[in-house]
């Protein structure tokens, strides 16, 4: 997988880069807007994240060019300006996503392996950890060939966690991913808990480990 | 007061005060003019009598000076001589048919060794009747003076005055956001001119600071997302080292939290700029009791948790035209508090009226103080989730759609309630 992070904060690629180190992604980093139109134009990538506010141009242009050269390149607007506006013009433009600054890197850790996913044109949408499969599709998980009922959110939970697998996922990030604008009025953690009990629960009468570990009340962590 | 019924109070109790003290001494001056020019006629008449008296005694009697002169009697007095004296007294008049008020002279005279009594009297009816409406006349002039120098005296004040009334009507409607600078119009008046000139100084100044200070607001708080972006990145690749102790992980926790609290404040200080930098231009009609549904349905985790009662009446349809994403915050921010303050088992009342709707809920049994209810930063709890903006911009919002919101505390229930002012 090649993923181009189009980003002008130095410190903020380098952490993107980082934290995606884990899924093997291979990871280029183009710090300005003509670095960007070079590389978009001689390469191919699975995923562009685009940075709108460049110091030496509009990154919007970057994904014009993109869609005018037929590339399909998945792309995540990554942008300090939370307009509505903007979001509507990027996605106008055939961005796949957009995601306002800051977020958390588990968040758009999970933004990249959807967009991949669904690019993927070998139809193969389902995600096999071992015992457990999860149908992306049909947003639906088996244990060892075996059904499990999840809810929505427990579904979100376990794909949220198993997007950033063997890395911690802190409550915020859960929270939010979960709750959206809500978790921001209510910082209680307390739903999660109850939600991911829930999954803990199913997956293991289901036959399956227990691969959701809590760290230190810090967060939780899919080890596999 | 009004100035011009201040700098007309000194003209009105000073006209009054002239009018009720001149009248009196007017009157009396008058009266007694008139009472010494009638006591210096009795006199003469007295001299005149004496002296006819002396030719007539030998061969009339006094009787027949009655029959000429009504007013004078003579009679001889046992007496001796007692001084002459001049008073008034009222008796019945004959022709007038009233009691009326007499001056009277009476003296004694010795004639041919006989002692006389006279007295001397005249009407004063005809005196007091002049002098009654020569007051009046006097009486109707002064008023008539008076009043009419009040009202020129007012309508000068009006007319100079009124650059005055002009400049403070442009002020009352001046508003500090509106993008328009104060116009005021020309006037001759020095006086005038330079609080004018002041004026619009001053408000031009004021209003370049406004907007460098909303400036401010909002590129620090643009600014400030690359590096909280960091911040927060570097905090999660922290949570990523290993090995990780729980002391580390719990520090870790807290930099999580701090950063997330920074983060907060500073998407709401973002939100305030845009609705005070009007950026949210789109109207719709908006339908309130929608809106309220589908919040309700966002904190139905919320509401649950602590198993708050959600009690909804709708008495009329409220359509509001403006942006639906504004009234959804706002909305949202009067029942997230009304969720974030209320009591476990509690109670929130929802009642959406044709143009308005009221958000009641249980809570601390303490009315909150109004006055700092809708300042910045006016955290009436402890709550480090709540950032203090919150009711902020719910009232920069009604602001810009020219609606009320006012609280009040009544039946152990906070009350919020927004009326939307048709126009």
């Amino acid at each position: 997988m090649k993923l181009l992070i189009v980003e002008d904060e130095k410190e903020l690629s380098k952490s993107i880069v980082a934290y995606l180190k884990q899924e093997n992604y291979l990871c280029e980093i183009a710090p300005d807007f003509k670095t960007a139109l070079d590389k978009t134009e001689s390469f191919d990538y699975d995923c562009v994240l685009l940075d709108i506010t460049l110091p030496d141009g509009n990154g919007l242009n970057v994904l014009k060019g993109l869609k005018a050269d037929n590339k399909t390149d998945g792309v995540i607007i990554i942008s300090a300006k939370n307009s509505i506006d903007d979001r509507i013009a990027g996605l106008n433009l055939g961005a796949d996503d957009y995601l306002a600054k800051p977020f958390h890197l588990s968040e758009l850790s999970a933004r990249i392996a959807a967009v991949i996913r669904r690019r993927r044109f070998d139809g193969n949408k389902v995600l096999v950890l071992n015992e457990l499969t999860i149908d992306t599709l049909a947003k639906t998980i088996s244990v060892n060939g075996k059904g499990v009922d999840l809810t929505r959110k427990e579904y979100d939970l376990l794909l949220y966690l198993v997007s950033n697998k063997n890395r911690v996922v802190s409550k915020n990030a859960i929270a939010e991913h979960l709750s959206g604008d809500e978790a921001d009025v209510f910082d209680n953690f307390d739903f999660i808990y109850a939600h991911m009990k829930n999954l803990k629960k199913k997956m293991v009468q289901a036959g399956c480990e227990d691969y959701i570990k809590s760290i230190y009340g810090m967060g939780y962590k899919f080890d596999i | 007061m009004k100035l011009l019924n201040k700098s007309l109070k000194g003209h009105i109790v000073y006209s009054v005060l002239v009018l009720f003290v001149s009248m009196p001494v007017f009157y009396f001056e008058l009266t007694s003019i008139v009472a010494e020019d009638v006591d210096e006629d009795l006199v003469a008449q007295k001299a005149d009598l004496v002296a006819k008296m002396e030719k007539v005694i030998a061969n009339k009697p006094f009787e027949y000076f009655q029959v000429f002169e009504p007013d004078i009697h003579i009679k001889p007095a046992n007496t001796k001589r007692i001084k002459d004296s001049i008073y008034t007294i009222s008796f019945f008049d004959s022709i007038a048919k009233e009691n009326v008020p007499h001056r009277v002279l009476e003296s004694t005279v010795v004639l041919n060794n006989e002692w006389y009594n006279i007295t001397i009297s005249k009407s004063l009816v005809d005196n007091d009747n002049l002098i009654f409406s020569i007051v009046m006349v006097q009486a109707i002039i002064l008023v008539l003076i008076i009043v009419g120098l009040l009202f020129i005296t007012r309508y000068h004040s009006k007319k100079l005055w009124k650059p005055f009334y002009v400049t403070l009507g442009k002020l009352h409607e001046y508003k500090i956001e509106s993008e328009k600078s104060i116009e005021l119009e020309k006037t001759e008046i020095d006086e005038f001119a330079d609080l004018n000139k002041t004026i619009s100084n001053l408000t031009n100044r004021n209003h370049e600071v406004y907007l460098s200070q909303k400036e401010f607001t909002e590129n620090a708080s643009h600014e400030m997302q690359t590096p909280l972006a960091v911040f927060q990145s570097k905090v999660e690749l922290l949570m990523q080292t290993t090995p990780l102790t729980s002391d580390q992980a719990e520090l870790i926790t807290e930099l999580s939290e701090a950063g997330q609290r920074m983060n907060r404040l500073n998407k709401t200080l973002l939100l305030l700029s845009k609705i005070e930098n009007n950026q949210f231009t789109e109207k719709e009609p908006v339908n309130i009791d929608k809106a309220v549904q589908k919040l309700a349905e966002q904190y139905k985790n919320a509401l649950n948790q602590k198993n708050i009662f959600l009690h909804t009446r709708v008495a009329g349809d409220a359509v509001i035209h403006a942006n639906q994403t504004l009234i959804e915050i706002l909305i949202g921010n009067l029942l997230s508090n009304a969720i974030r303050h209320n009591l476990q088992g509690g109670r929130i009342n929802i009642i959406i009226e044709p143009n308005q709707f009221n958000i009641s809920n249980t809570g601390n049994t303490k009315s909150l103080d109004e006055s700092r209810l809708f300042q910045r930063f006016q955290k009436q709890t402890a709550d480090a989730n709540s950032v203090g903006l919150g009711l902020e911009i719910a009232k920069r919002i009604c602001n810009l759609y020219k609606a009320d919101i006012t609280y009040n505390y009544a039946d152990s229930l906070h009350c919020f309630n927004v009326t939307f002012n048709n126009s």
